[in-house]
């Protein structure tokens, strides 16, 4: 479970001082799937990496599982994130020097802990699934959109997040393949039971959630 | 970490290579440096080694300064001071720890043997000079005592001089030499000594120089061997005595060839910290280069970095991943350098006696490294400290 009571992140572009959110409180349950929607600069992404623990808070409390984590270290904040969240960005954000294979694995490298199971078995199940098995050894520029969006989803997932922070993960492909990669994400979120909260601009998008937060400068106005 | 920094570096091979050309040329450069003044200082050693043990040598003139210092080079030390005569060398005989005293009169002068010339040096001494300086014949005889009091006209020829002027030295036996116009015949050839005054040199009788060659009948030099090691102290004191009777102290000096060769290594080991201090510079543009092209590796790389953070990654991981790819960049071309330096110092080995030693191998393999870490660690915290939205936000 993740609760935000009165979280505010102010940035400085140069000499002016930004409130991208402001006091925002709101609390996302474990196993939801759930919608953050905004117009483009309304502060939606800057909620998501917060509570993607990319980046603290300035003012306001960030608490994931009972713990308050808008306090912590470097090390302590990238350690829960790696083994905590999956992300998955409009611009599929794959590292094109690196194979399919090799991107998904990418979060076993910052792994602090040692892991239970086989990172590369896992990948290898995940790419399969997903129907981009025989990709493996592809480079992600040689694969299209929506395979390289898959790609992406397999690499959130590979650790097991509890939480999946999808970026307006249609932004950047087709209708049909959009409407895949949508109907990908509520799948895990009912099999895998992970928490999946998709940012978007796009009401229509967001109607696969089964609730949507309205944020409007930084401030959430609707709450369905 | 090293394998991803490799993966880096190929994509990019020919930056990653003018990148390590930098560092590539400094470190040849201070490994040949050291090579070349290392080898010009065993060369020089070696030259005083093979005079032969026990050697006592007088000079005129106050070569050394009473602290052991240098005084100003040779110059003014060989220029003035005494001109030992016939009457130094038969005091110096009287001392008992003294098995040989060998008076050397040494003058430039054009050799003319064989139908063609050359310069080189004239060495008017005794018989004795021969087993000071632990010379053997090549061919034919060394003079003796006889010849050197009837001022016989013979003469031993250097060995590059029987080389430049005969096919063999066997050769040049019994051929006559001209020496500033003086004939004399040649009895035998030096081997080899590869000492260059030595074996340029024509020792003929002291005593046949007197006249035309050594008018004033005076030595340049006078050589004292010594009966045995235990000695070499009190030996010396004492031909300090002898000689202060005839001239006065800064007239000439009593020097052993553990002291000159004391002074030359001082000597060398400063030119070796400049020599390898200007080399050092082109290491330090070498690791600008580095840090330049890490800099613009960072700012291309920006959004990989974001990547990396939402994927975990720590501000530390970043800062090794990048410091890593500047030490492995450092480290290739040291490397690089370093074959470099081994296959130049192979070449030229049989034309000048380098040497290339395990210390300097340790220091530029240990100065390329740490360079990677000194020039990198700048652009990789500039990585490390990059906000994470911004980076993966970056295009």
């Amino acid at each position: 479970m993740i609760e935000l009571h009165h979280v505010s992140k102010t940035y400085y572009l140069g000499d002016t001082r930004v409130k991208a959110v402001d006091d925002i409180s709101l609390t996302i349950k474990d196993k939801e799937l759930v919608g953050i929607l905004g117009a483009s600069g309304s502060g939606k992404s800057t909620l998501m990496y917060l509570v993607g623990l990319v980046e603290t808070p300035t003012h306001g409390q960030i608490i994931l599982d009972g713990q308050d984590v808008s306090r912590l270290s470097d090390q302590q904040l990238s350690a829960i994130r790696n083994q905590t969240v999956g992300f998955v960005f409009q611009q599929f954000n794959l590292l094109n020097k690196f194979t399919v294979l090799e991107n998904v694995m990418l979060p076993v490298k910052y792994s602090q802990t040692s892991l239970d199971f086989n990172p590369k078995i896992r990948a290898e199940e995940l790419l399969t699934k997903f129907g981009i098995y025989d990709r493996r050894h592809f480079f992600p520029n040689k694969i299209s959109g929506g395979q390289q969006q898959r790609v992406a989803i397999a690499r959130a997932l590979l650790l097991n997040p509890k939480i999946v922070l999808a970026d307006e993960p249609t932004g950047n492909i087709d209708t049909k393949t959009g409407k895949d990669i949508l109907q990908l994400l509520q799948q895990l979120n009912r099999e895998f039971n992970t928490t999946v909260i998709i940012v978007t601009h796009d009401p229509t998008v967001a109607k696969i959630t089964k609730r949507q937060i309205y944020i409007k400068d930084g401030r959430l106005v609707k709450h369905l | 970490m090293i394998a991803d920094a490799w993966t880096d570096l190929k994509r990019n091979k020919v930056r990653t290579f003018l990148t390590s050309l930098g560092i590539m040329i400094g470190v040849f450069s201070v490994v040949m440096l050291i090579a070349l003044g290392l080898g010009l200082k065993n060369y020089i050693q070696n030259q005083f080694e093979s005079l032969g043990a026990n050697l006592v040598i007088i000079l005129p003139g106050n070569v050394f300064k009473q602290e052991g210092g240098f005084a100003g080079g040779f110059g003014p030390g060989f220029s003035g001071g005494a001109d030992f005569t016939e009457k130094d060398v038969r005091d110096l005989q009287k001392i008992p720890e003294l098995n040989y005293v060998v008076p050397a009169f040494l003058k430039s002068s054009l050799i003319e043997a064989g139908g063609s010339s050359r310069y080189g040096y004239l060495m008017g001494t005794s018989e004795d000079y021969f087993p000071v300086m632990n010379l053997k014949p090549a061919a034919g005889r060394f003079f003796g005592v006889n010849e050197v009091n009837r001022r016989a006209k013979v003469a031993v020829l250097g060995f590059t001089i029987a080389d430049q002027f005969f096919d063999s030295p066997v050769q040049a036996l019994n051929e006559t030499v001209m020496l500033t116009n003086e004939r004399f015949k040649i009895i035998g050839v030096a081997e080899k000594k590869g000492d260059n005054e030595q074996d340029t040199s024509v020792v003929i009788p002291y005593k046949a120089t007197f006249g035309k060659l050594n008018p004033n009948k005076t030595f340049f030099t006078i050589y004292l061997g010594i009966n045995s090691d235990k000695n070499v102290e009190t030996a010396k004191n004492k031909a300090e005595a002898t000689l202060l009777k005839n001239w006065d102290k800064d007239d000439f000096s009593v020097t052993e060839q553990t002291e000159i060769l004391a002074t030359v290594n001082q000597i060398f080991d400063i030119i070796n910290l400049i020599l390898v201090a200007i080399g050092s510079i082109s290491l330090i543009v070498g690791g600008i280069g580095i840090m330049n092209i890490m800099y613009a590796s960072v700012t291309e790389r920006t959004k990989e970095v974001g990547i990396r953070r939402a994927m975990g990654a720590t501000q530390k991981d970043i800062l090794y991943q990048f410091l890593t790819e500047s030490v492995v960049l450092s480290l290739m071309g040291g490397l690089l350098g370093l074959l470099l330096a081994a296959l130049a110092v192979l070449a030229t080995r049989p034309f000048f006696p380098v040497s290339l030693n395990l210390l300097a191998v340790v220091v530029s393999l240990t100065v390329s490294s740490v360079i990677g870490v000194f020039f990198g660690v700048f652009p990789a915290r500039r990585a490390a400290k990059l906000s994470p939205i911004e980076a993966i936000r970056y295009e």
